[in-house]
């Protein structure tokens, strides 16, 4: 009995050999293989909301208009032009003619109308394809109208400055009329748009595929086919990425930058985009409610140390609740917060509170949060440092969401957040606003309150001109600074690592991944 | 025998339904609910009650619960809200990595285990005895997540030797020896712990059994050592050895959470997990459901199984 | 009741339980080990270690032997090795808080669901069984999500998920306890069901609790370690061993030690607990710990001094020269058997009387080497069957006369079948062993076995399990598989004693008839002297391992020699005597009293 086990051994190591070898195979040339950091939640881009998401929806779609390469401003795609009524009520859009969805109906007014009336109306036929959460980004429209075939009017209640924006922004992509209608339900997993790259198949948890639009408006891609596979853990993507089996990732942890960096197989891509990392201060109850409280917590932590050791440089220390990428609204006077846990001892006594107790909210993860747990001790331990007394309790993203967003109670004294937006307007407005209080279902969870505030936000909703908007947000941003309802603490920059081989390849500010000019011979 | 696995599973239906229940109760205690998760940072209370009309959550909770029960005696699973998506073909999609994974497991552990176990109860305080006993410990001592992650470092970015993640090669592949290769490490690590235990348990089993006075008669049959041990030790042995199989099911299937998320298997361990984190309802009820009813059905066959071995327990 | 079982061990047996861990090396190993860390997360706050919470980003990620960071720093800069000696003690905490929670509500809902029984146990067995086929990390992860975050959440999950496997354990214990005797007393007298449970059936459920929670707290502290490692457990800055490795797992690639030394620490002080459970278990299971469990070998040991003759002229079919047998506890030999000799012609019956203890068993099983071994060890003798001395010969020598030559037949059919193989078969495969013949043949010389030893309808009775047999047909299979290959000897170790008087009478006819058949030489071990004067030509009467008469079956009983002898043969009652029986019997046993 015995001997007929070591007669099978030799087999068992052949066979143990023959699996082993062949491995760390390269990925195949004009293929580009995409490590994402997870499974996409649909690829109807009125559905979903995810940046992940997006990556892969701007490659299969194009809106009415577009980010400009390397900037959050806005270009035609779709549309080639467009007018605006003096009032700010109307836009009106001409669309480019000879385009057609990757299921070969054409593009047109109609396909527009379409889309809207699908998330907007509720009686349409197709709004059960739902739901559509981002569809507020829309909801200062009032109607869509055809003019012509290739003509689209979009009527607004009010004047909404950020509209263009919006429409750049995935929830703004065209999907074909036909496509939702023979797939209903289904959609999400069958989509069909104008852009660069076709959808071919969505295998669940391993991989998207598309590959190249022959017939693109805007020149066909050089790549044969794009591949998107979910790798939900960092190390793994790393791994992957080491060991050839990716030839892109996204959102490479900090502590491994370097280690592509010196790597000369691997070429790493940093783009600063609109991201704000902060903690909100609860103004209403307990220690923060006084403004020295607050000013000393900026004082006390150490942002440089947080970016460049924590974050290894992949962030810059923010001192303003709108990203620096907003380059025509962000006020370049302001300095950040200094280090000093001097000063803030002093202003601490100076408020005449002495070693407060403070509760801190912090997330073990979630969209835009980078590496909350690891940065919420560190804050913690410099407030400390200063006098305050810290208890951290940790929650998961939903949950997390679920507390904050109703407003910080009596109990809770700072929360950890962060936002990425396409527009300027939109993390001010939310959040610093006294009408956007979640009584009244905005996201001033933290109760701050400025009159002054309010009325410059408000004015620059509704104005149309850039760069008289642009002065409205950067006075808004010095009495926001002064105030110190949060503690400024990073603008992330986005990042990617690509192989070698991967040519044209760039990171957008809107972080959006625009492969379309991406070649790898 | 019929009669016997017919009512078994009546029996195992109360146990199903209230586990949905638990399920249900715990899944609506943990705050936060599905539109925060599809709103995320967008969730106003607005937003979040307009998509709760939508997934029809602004409905009673027994209602919903009924409406589900419903629904599933339909053969209607319901939609995942968040991956827009009906949860059964999630679900089994899921549960066909999970099946294989956790039966490569299976597999290494009985077959590994029981010949540990054997070899290390016949030859007894022998250096063999030791040396398993030793590896045994180690796997019974190891943490399964810290383990992967270590073998993951050594053979596929040190050593380049196996790929990190993922069943199948991300482009071509896809045939059988891709998904081996795919498997060896995930399914080793996994299969650690249980190995420990099947191993454990067969040496004591073998070690009671090779007392029993069944085991004298036979060898004062003048039966030769290996027919002692292993067509009549291990026949009795494995009778007690096989519903310890069953329970390792459980725990195999449990830490296919960890091995699934370290490993990337798109297995059912790890869209439960998301699906726990994302408030998906439907699709945890719908998961819980099948893993669950896959526990009760090997341990009904460890069962069977096992009263086939042994005449006694068929009465 | 429960004094006795808590307290009762007197100093020396607890010392003697202490030294049985001390002597199990690796168990001793375990928990030197264990006692070490556990000193050492004792004693983190008066160790002269840096706090633990203090971080120092620029010098994040130094490797160990840094300066003044012997284990370097994590990904705050703070000191591994005092968060690691910090972690271990909240680890340990948690992992045997954990594990006493399980082991209080899981012991609880086992007691009692095996003590009511009925619709009790239904429901709360079928509660554990909804426990068990839910995927354990989840249900975990779910009770975390809803009780909030922190350790103690984490404690209760992981206390929780772990109830099933106390409450199955102890279950199983309370149901094979509950209907004793002396269960069934203390409800005779009127006890509350409350208070048997707790000073009745606890007590003696108790050692098994130990043994479980001793072979699981290992695991709760994995568990543990593995929710901190999806960030579920200890809340910033505290850390578990747990999330030290889920927070350092991001440095993997680029500071391996970060993970790797937590990873360790959870491996050793899981697997000094490990050693350390199997050891307590180990002592506190009564069969361990006697050995019980010992493989048994397939020979029994041979250490004789001197080597017997290896062939003698003009032997008889079974001659037994001062053989002795010993058992071996490691340190000495004790003997059980000492200079046993005896002679069994062709055709003949002997018998070996005894009382129980008095090692016949053992000197029946030392002729062919079937003492269980360890500890079984034959020191001195030699036994010849035909003249040839058998001992001597090679292992697969002697083990092609068992079942040939020699044959046994042993005293309780029930535990001597196998219990899994047909009757037929088991027959069958003695012949299968001797005689190269045909598997259908050999079955069909086993039903013409059957049918010798008497059993009707053979046929349909071969493809019977033992336990669908009655006692004296299982006695007659055993008889027939002894049968099969036609052995000169039979050994017939107590083959009647386990069956009732009409029954027995029967067996020791065939046993007879067969032995005038066949010119069998029969040795037959029994403690009743009305057996012998049936069945047997001559006696021989052991005493505490030594013959201490031999002779002729009728002048041994009509004139006993020895003492022993003589209330051996007046301990077997005459019918009809009554009292006088007892009248007679006392003033033999007085005497040896004094």
């Amino acid at each position: 009995m015995t001997s007929k086990w070591y007669g099978l051994a030799p087999l068992l190591a052949a066979t143990a050999l023959a699996l082993v070898s062949p491995a760390a195979a390269q990925t195949p040339p004009n293929v580009l293989i995409v490590g994402q950091i997870a499974e996409p939640q649909s690829l109807d881009p009125q559905v979903s909301t995810a940046v992940n998401d997006f990556r892969i929806l701007v490659n299969i779609y194009d809106g009415l208009v577009r980010y400009a390469d390397g900037t959050l401003e806005v270009e035609p795609a779709l549309a080639t032009d467009w007018t605006i009524s003096d009032d700010g009520l109307s836009y009106t859009f001409n669309l480019r003619e000879g385009v057609t969805f990757h299921d070969g109906t054409p593009f047109n007014a109609e396909a527009v109308k379409f889309n809207f009336d699908r998330m907007l109306d509720e009686d349409h036929p197709y709004y059960d394809t739902g739901p559509f959460p981002l569809s507020f980004n829309f909801s200062a429209v009032e109607s869509v109208n055809v003019i012509d075939e290739h003509t689209v009017e979009f009527v607004l209640t009010e004047p909404f400055a950020p509209f263009l924006s919006n429409l750049a922004y995935p929830t703004g992509l065209i999907v074909s009329p036909q496509g939702v209608m023979d797939n209903v339900d289904d959609y999400g997993r069958n989509p069909s748009g104008t852009g660069p790259y076709r959808f071919v198949e969505w295998q669940s948890n391993t991989r998207v595929v598309v590959e190249a639009n022959a017939d693109y408006w805007d020149g066909a891609p050089a790549l044969e086919a794009v591949v998107f596979r979910p790798i939900t853990d960092a190390n793994t993507r790393v791994a992957e990425m080491l060991s050839g089996g990716i030839d892109v990732m996204v959102e490479v942890p900090p502590d491994n930058v370097s280690q592509f960096e010196e790597d000369s197989a691997f070429e790493v891509y940093e783009q600063a985009g609109p991201h704000v990392w902060y903690v909100m201060l609860n103004a209403r109850y307990g220690p923060f409610a006084d403004k020295l409280v607050r000013q000393a917590a900026n004082y006390a932590v150490n942002k440089e140390a947080l970016v460049n050791e924590v974050l290894q440089g992949t962030a810059t220390v923010s001192d303003s609740p709108i990203a620096p990428a907003f380059n025509w609204a962000y006020n370049e006077n302001l300095e950040p917060y200094p280090y000093d846990p001097d000063m803030a001892g002093q202003l601490l006594s100076q408020a005449g509170v002495d070693s407060p107790e403070v509760t801190f909210y912090v997330t073990e993860g979630g969209s835009g949060m980078l590496d909350p747990v690891t940065m919420g001790t560190a804050i913690q331990a410099d407030l400390e440092a200063v006098g305050f007394d810290v208890t951290i309790e940790t929650y998961e993203w939903n949950t997390f969401l679920g507390i904050v967003n109703p407003g910080l109670g009596e109990d809770v004294d700072m929360a950890e957040m962060a936002w990425m937006t396409n527009d300027p307007d939109v993390l001010p407005f939310l959040t610093l606003r006294t009408g956007a209080w979640p009584e009244e279902g905005g996201f001033n969870s933290s109760y701050y309150s400025n009159e002054e505030v309010d009325e410059l936000l408000e004015a620059a909703r509704v104005e149309t001109d850039i760069e008289a908007r642009g002065d409205l947000y950067k006075q808004m941003q010095e009495i926001v600074y002064e105030d110190a309802p949060w503690i400024f603490v990073a603008n992330w920059q986005q990042n990617a690592v690509t192989t070698q081989a991967v040519q044209g390849f760039s990171l957008q500010p809107s972080f959006l991944l625009q492969l379309h000019d991406v070649s790898k011979p | 025998m019929t009669a016997y696995i017919g009512k078994r599973l009546l029996a195992a239906i109360p146990v199903i339904l209230g586990l949905s229940i638990i399920v249900f109760l715990v899944m609506k205690l943990i705050p936060g609910d599905p539109a925060q998760a599809l709103l995320g940072a967008y969730a106003t209370p607005e937003n979040v009650e307009r998509i709760n009309r939508v997934l029809g959550l602004d409905r009673s909770w027994p209602e919903q619960y009924l409406i589900w029960v419903g629904n599933l005696l339909q053969g209607d699973f319901g939609r995942s809200y968040i991956l827009n998506r009906p949860v059964l073909d999630e679900v089994l999609d899921r549960f066909a990595a999970t099946l294989i994974l956790a039966g490569a497991s299976l597999l290494i552990c009985s077959v590994l285990g029981i010949l540990a176990g054997i070899v290390s109860a016949v030859r007894q305080f022998g250096w063999t005895d030791r040396i398993v006993t030793f590896f045994v410990l180690i796997g019974i001592s190891m943490p399964a997540f810290f383990l992967g992650l270590v073998l993951i470092l050594l053979f596929a970015v040190h050593w380049r030797l196996l790929p990190a993640s993922g069943m199948y090669a991300v482009y071509g592949g896809g045939d059988l020896p891709d998904l081996l290769r795919h498997l060896i490490l995930p399914a080793g690590t996994l299969a650690i712990v249980a190995t420990g235990v099947v191993a454990r348990l067969t040496r004591a089993a073998m070690l009671e059994v090779l007392r029993q006075d069944f085991i004298r008669t036979a060898r004062a049959k003048g039966l030769s050592e290996n027919a002692v041990i292993y067509r009549h030790a291990f026949r009795a042995a494995l009778v007690s050895i096989i519903p310890v199989i069953g329970i390792q099911t459980g725990f195999v299937l449990g830490g296919a959470v960890y091995i699934e998320t370290v490993f990337q298997w798109p297995g059912l361990g790890q869209m439960l997990v998301k699906a726990v984190s994302t408030r998906d309802l439907l699709l945890v009820q719908g998961g819980v459901l099948v893993a669950a009813t896959l526990y009760v059905l090997i341990n009904l066959l460890a069962d069977v199984a096992q009263a086939m071995l042994d005449p006694r327990l068929k009465a | 009741m429960t004094d006795m079982t808590l307290s009762t061990p007197e100093p020396r047996k607890r010392r003697s339980n202490w030294q049985l861990l001390m002597a199990n090396r690796l168990a001793a190993a375990g928990l030197f080990l264990f006692g070490f860390i556990v000193i050492l997360a004792v004693l983190a706050p008066v160790l002269p270690l840096p706090n633990p919470d203090i971080t120092d980003q620029p010098n994040r990620l130094l490797p160990p032997l840094a300066d003044g960071h012997l284990l370097g720093t994590d990904h705050l800069g703070r000191d591994i090795l005092s968060r690691l000696i910090w972690g271990t003690q909240v680890s340990l905490i948690v992992g045997v808080s954990a594990t006493a929670l399980a082991a209080i509500f899981g012991s609880l809902i086992g007691l009692v669901a095996g003590y009511a029984r009925g619709a009790t146990d239904s429901i709360l067995m079928r509660f554990v069984d909804m426990l068990m086929a839910f995927p354990y990390i989840l249900l975990a992860i779910a009770i975390v999500a809803a009780l909030g975050p922190g350790l103690l959440n984490a404690l209760y999950a992981i206390a929780i998920v772990n109830i099933p496997f106390f409450a199955r354990n102890i279950r199983g214990v309370t149901v094979s306890i509950r209907n004793r005797e002396f269960v069934d007393a203390a409800r005779l007298s009127g006890k509350s069901h409350p208070a048997i449970l707790f000073t009745e059936v606890l007590p003696n459920v108790l050692p098994v609790i130990v043994i479980t929670m001793s072979t699981t707290v290992g695991w709760m502290i994995l568990e543990t370690a593995g929710l901190s490692f999806l960030g579920l457990g200890a809340q910033p800055p505290t850390s578990d061993l747990g999330s030290m490795l889920g927070q350092a797992r991001a440095q993997l690639f680029t500071a391996p030690h970060a993970s790797i030394i937590p990873g360790i620490m959870i491996f050793l002080l899981v697997m000094s607990i490990n050693l350390l459970g199997d050891g307590i278990r180990d002592v506190l299971d009564p069969r361990l710990r006697s050995g019980a469990l010992d493989r048994p070998m397939p020979v029994t040991k041979i250490a004789r001094r001197t080597k017997p003759a290896a062939t003698l002229e003009d032997a008889p079919a079974l001659v037994v020269d001062n053989l002795s047998t010993g058992f071996d506890d490691g340190k000495a030999i004790t003997p059980a058997v000492r200079d046993i000799s005896f002679r069994l012609g062709k055709g003949e019956c002997l018998g070996l009387i005894g009382e129980s203890g008095s090692g016949k068993s053992v000197t029946a099983l030392s002729l062919m080497g079937l003492v269980a071994s360890p500890p079984g060890v034959i020191t001195a003798g030699g036994v010849y069957v035909g003249g040839r001395e058998v001992l001597c010969l090679r292992e697969q020598e002697l083990i092609g006369l068992r079942g040939g030559r020699v044959a046994y037949v042993f005293q309780d059919p029930l535990t001597t079948l196998h219990p899994l193989f047909r009757v037929g078969e088991q027959i069958a495969e003695a012949i299968l062993v001797h005689e190269s013949v045909g598997k259908s043949e050999a079955h069909r010389r086993a039903i013409e076995l059957m049918d010798t030893v008497g059993i009707r309808d053979a046929r349909s009775r071969a493809s019977a399990y033992p336990h669908e047999l009655s006692g004296g047909q299982r006695q007659r299979i055993g008889i027939a598989m002894a049968l099969a290959n036609d052995p000169d000897i039979i050994i017939a170790d107590e083959p009647t004693t386990a069956l009732d008087v009409t029954v027995q009478a029967r067996i020791l006819e065939l046993l007879q008839n067969l032995r005038r058949e066949r010119g069998l030489a029969l040795l037959l071990i029994t403690h009743d002297f009305g057996v012998v004067a049936q069945v047997c030509d001559r006696v021989a009467v052991m005493k505490n391992g030594e013959i201490v008469e031999q002779g002729e079956t009728g002048a041994v009983l009509r004139d006993p020699q020895h003492d022993y002898t003589k209330r051996l043969i007046a301990c077997v009652p005459e019918l009809g005597e009554g009292q006088a029986f007892l009248d007679r019997v006392r003033p033999l046993f007085v005497e040896a009293r004094t």
